[in-house]
């Protein structure tokens, strides 16, 4: 018989719950409906409450009373987990009704509450706050997993401080500062009195408005012969890069590698200045300096020396796993430092070919464009000009593939192969004029066939990498424009971004491949960061948001579409959690002399990691569904 | 306490007239089979059931309310409850209203006793119903049904105030109080003397004591039954 729940048995369910969190502060409504829908049930010491075979959890389970421990498949002590009155379980095998990886047994005789299956998820939509309790979860487990490879890795790891350290606590010393008003004079003096090699030049405010550092003092002094009694603004660089006293000395070791400067301003909430931070502070953390091998790549004066260079960086990678610096993070870094050895060998490949007079810019694309290079990746780049008027055209782009196809040599022996399907500058095909380039992407928008959009998945991710950017941005302006209103395209790409399922299983927990004449294999990166990087494609083609890298696409389509943060930060981090093992997997490949492919067995992951990547390929399922509901699929 | 057969037609005053709706609803639930006892205690339907009273007097004092908890696939479901309030011709003194809480005005308002007892009958079927110290509950609740349905209310009951001494050890010889057993097994009983929470927590004993019985092999009703006869013939009061 059903009736109306008993209030007084409502009201004993919710007054237990109110002192418990999250459920204290859950919303009211979802309060009354969990005192409505839950029942209590006993479990007495060492029996089984929920067990990875009994398949999709058949409730959600709160304690009540007792204790109830939670044992992970394959006995590692150090993830087993105690649980007490007022908290719950299994969140993530609730919320994704699949099997739970862990054993729950009641450690004592126990009371628990239990909900349901199939009113978890009604809970879910009703009580944002308790979504909120759930999606937390899964960054947590992240942040656990982070840690496990921080261990993996500390063999290797130097004798180093941690690069996620937090600026603030890295600044010895108060900032020497001068006002924009003193005069050079002045401000040399207190530069000798201090005995340092920089002053900030600080407004009323404590806000930095400059510096001026011993190197400018040659440069910008003493050979032009500037008068020593003028006010220091003259001369110092103004527009300092600042970065936030809470950022970590990654960040700023990024930001210096990436804008070629050697000390960072440390400010707080207020702008106001707090600190320096010098490419010195930060190297004393790394056997090998970011801006070393910065330095050595503008530098290198030949093929010879940058191929050291690549060696180097391969090293400082391995120290960044090794120090848990995030998969962002670290991809971001790979793709600063490619950039920056691009950009070399382009202006090394520039000494032997004359192209002035003509206006051109060199694009990246795929992976590359979205500055989320692995270890292994190749070339994917083309050129982008304008041709002079006085000037044949032929000619022109005769010049430019002369010169693109000696930079691909070089890319292609220092460490990026050449591209298999041929997407290099140096094909007659890729190197067009603004107007050829932009007819080619109407084409594909206008008639979306299956080879428009493979291309569209390749050549929409673009980026420029050297010479002339803001020709790029005209050529993604255009782009955007032919995108924008042509919702069929979008239909289209976003049907292609569906058409590949993640790979969980209903049985078994993922759905795996045969590679390498055995079975079991799962590849990250069709099967994994793609399904992603497909949906942010169509959502950054659909927005025409500028951004090309995938987690910033997310990120900004998330505030057109309305999308809670923590829902972002969820599918953000699987994505990134998926490129990290993609890292991780292909470092540990090269270490044993192998190229690096994107093939691995899960069954061979730890059970925390296993657990992690089904999490996250569910978000991925997540990020699907929200496409198939926006274009109707 | 028990009266001789005849005192009880003496007793008996007729009952209010039913009407014809309420009399097809009596023998529907006459009609019901009776619940096996030889099948297992932890996949029947159990009703914890608890009464409040005008006062402790069998003879004298009415039955002001019936409260129910269902223990059904091992859990409590807030949706399998039972609570009504018999409406008194004569409110219960103010003593009592201070145990039970159920004010003049709500016992005034309550439900007439033969349609609430009809409830009664329709929400528990035959199902076996427990109580602790069920011989006071029994008594109301089948004083009334003679009363007010002209009903012969016999069902089986099982009284946890045996049982449980029974599985769990106790130093004490003697039947203790509820509240003991609460205490015992860090049960909360969070609106004591109101029969729906006074029935929550005597679930939860149920619960334990039916898990502690399959422990020992004792797993049908029939055995529950049997394991209480043994305990109450061996301690008399």
């Amino acid at each position: 018989m059903h009736s109306a729940p008993n209030p007084t048995l409502v009201e004993a369910t919710v007054s237990f719950l109110t002192q418990h969190s999250p459920f204290d502060g859950m919303e009211a409504a979802a309060l009354q409906f969990l005192g409505e829908s839950l029942q209590l049930a006993y479990y007495p010491q060492d029996s089984f409450l929920l067990t990875p075979d009994m398949g999709p959890p058949p409730f959600f389970f709160i304690v009540q009373r007792g204790k109830v421990l939670s044992r992970e498949d394959g006995d590692i002590a150090s993830h087993n987990l105690t649980l007490s009155a007022g908290e719950c379980f299994p969140i993530g095998a609730s919320s994704g009704s699949r099997a739970t990886v862990c054993h729950y047994s009641a450690l004592e005789d126990t009371f628990c509450y239990r909900l349901p299956a199939h009113l978890f998820a009604q809970l879910l939509t009703l009580s944002p706050v308790f979504n909120r309790f759930c999606a937390s979860y899964l960054s947590t487990l992240l942040g656990q997993s982070r840690r496990d490879m921080q261990l993996q890795f500390s063999q290797r790891a130097l004798e180093q401080q941690s690069l996620a350290t937090p600026l603030r606590d890295l600044l010895k010393r108060a900032p020497v500062t001068a006002s924009p008003e003193h005069s050079i004079e002045q401000v040399l003096a207190i530069m000798g009195e201090h005995n340092v090699g920089s002053v900030v030049m600080v407004d009323s405010h404590g806000q930095p408005q400059g510096i001026f550092t011993q190197s400018d003092l040659l440069k910008r002094v003493v050979l032009p012969k500037v008068d020593t009694r003028l006010p220091i603004s003259q001369v110092m660089s103004t527009r300092p890069h600042t970065i936030s006293r809470h950022a970590s000395a990654y960040d700023a070791a990024l930001a210096l590698a990436t804008h070629g400067v050697r000390h960072a301003l440390v400010v707080d909430e207020n702008q106001v200045l707090q600190g320096v931070v010098s490419e010195r502070d930060l190297f004393a953390m790394q056997r090998i300096g970011l801006r070393q091998i910065r330095y050595a790549v503008e530098t290198a004066a030949d093929m010879t020396a940058l191929h050291q260079v690549g060696r180097d960086l391969r090293q400082l990678t391995t120290n960044m796993l090794a120090q848990g610096v995030g998969a962002e993070q670290i991809t971001q870094f790979v793709s600063a430092l490619n950039d920056s050895i691009t950009a070399r060998i382009i202006e090394l490949n520039l000494q032997q070919h004359d192209l002035y007079g003509i206006d051109w810019v060199w694009l990246a694309f795929g992976s590359e464009g979205r500055e989320e290079q692995t270890f292994s990746t190749d070339q994917d780049n083309g050129l982008l000009y304008l041709c002079p008027e006085a000037y044949d055209k032929d000619q022109v782009q005769l010049r430019l593939l002369d010169f693109a196809a000696d930079v691909n040599a070089d890319l292609d022996r220092y460490g990026f192969p050449l591209c298999k399907g041929n997407i290099m500058a140096s094909n007659p095909a890729l190197c067009l004029t603004l107007e050829e380039w932009q007819e080619r992407f109407r084409r594909w928008i206008a008639s979306p066939d299956p080879k428009a959009l493979l291309n569209a998945a390749i050549f929409f991710d673009l980026r420029p990498l050297y010479g002339k950017r803001h020709l790029a941005n005209q050529l993604q302006k255009q782009l955007f424009a032919y995108s924008r209103p042509n919702s069929l395209f979008q239909r289209m790409l976003a049907a292609n971004a569906l058409s590949v399922a993640p790979p969980l299983g209903l049985l078994r927990d993922f759905v795996t491949e045969d590679h390498h004449g055995e079975g079991g294999w799962l590849d990250l990166k069709t099967c994994g960061s793609r399904l992603f990087v497909d949906v942010a494609r169509v959502l950054a083609l659909c927005y025409g948001m500028a951004s090309s890298n995938t987690a910033q696409r997310l990120e900004q389509a998330a505030a057109h579409m309305d999308t809670p943060r923590e829902e972002v930060r969820g599918l953000i981090d699987a994505f990134q959690f998926i490129q990290m093992l993609r890292l991780r997997h292909q470092h540990l490949e090269q270490e044993l002399g192998r190229q690096g492919d994107n093939l691995i067995q899960p069954d061979k992951l730890n059970p925390l990691d296993r657990r992690i990547l089904k999490e996250a390929l569910r978000q991925a399922r997540r990020l699907q569904q929200r496409l198939k509901l926006k274009y109707q699929l | 306490m028990t009266w001789p057969r005849w005192l009880h037609w003496l007793q008996r005053t007729p009952p209010a007239a039913l009407d014809d709706l309420q009399r097809q609803r009596l023998q529907h639930w006459q009609a019901l089979p009776d619940t096996d006892w030889q099948q297992n205690a932890r996949h029947t339907r159990l009703l914890v059931v608890d009464v409040e009273a005008s006062g402790l007097n069998l003879r004298r004092d009415m039955l002001i309310s019936i409260g129910s908890v269902a223990l059904q696939d091992g859990g409590i479901d807030p949706r399998q409850a039972f609570e009504v309030v018999l409406r008194q011709e004569q409110v219960s003194s103010s003593d009592n209203i201070l145990i039970h809480g159920i004010s003049g005005a709500q016992q005034r308002e309550g439900m007439p006793p033969a349609e609430a007892l009809l409830q009664f009958l329709e929400y528990s079927g035959k199902a076996p119903l427990v109580a602790y110290h069920a011989f006071f509950d029994q008594h109301m609740i089948a004083t009334a049904m003679r009363r007010h349905l002209g009903l012969h209310y016999q069902p089986r009951w099982l009284d946890l105030a045996w049982l449980l001494p029974s599985l769990f050890a106790s130093r004490q010889a003697h039947v203790v109080a509820l509240d003991d057993w609460l205490t015992r097994f860090g049960i909360r009983n969070h609106r004591r003397h109101n029969a729906i929470a006074d029935c929550l927590a005597t679930a939860q004993l149920l619960q334990m004591a039916l898990h502690r019985a399959e422990e020992r092999g004792i797993t049908t009703l029939k055995a529950l039954a049997a394991t209480e006869r043994l305990r109450r013939h061996n301690n008399p009061v």
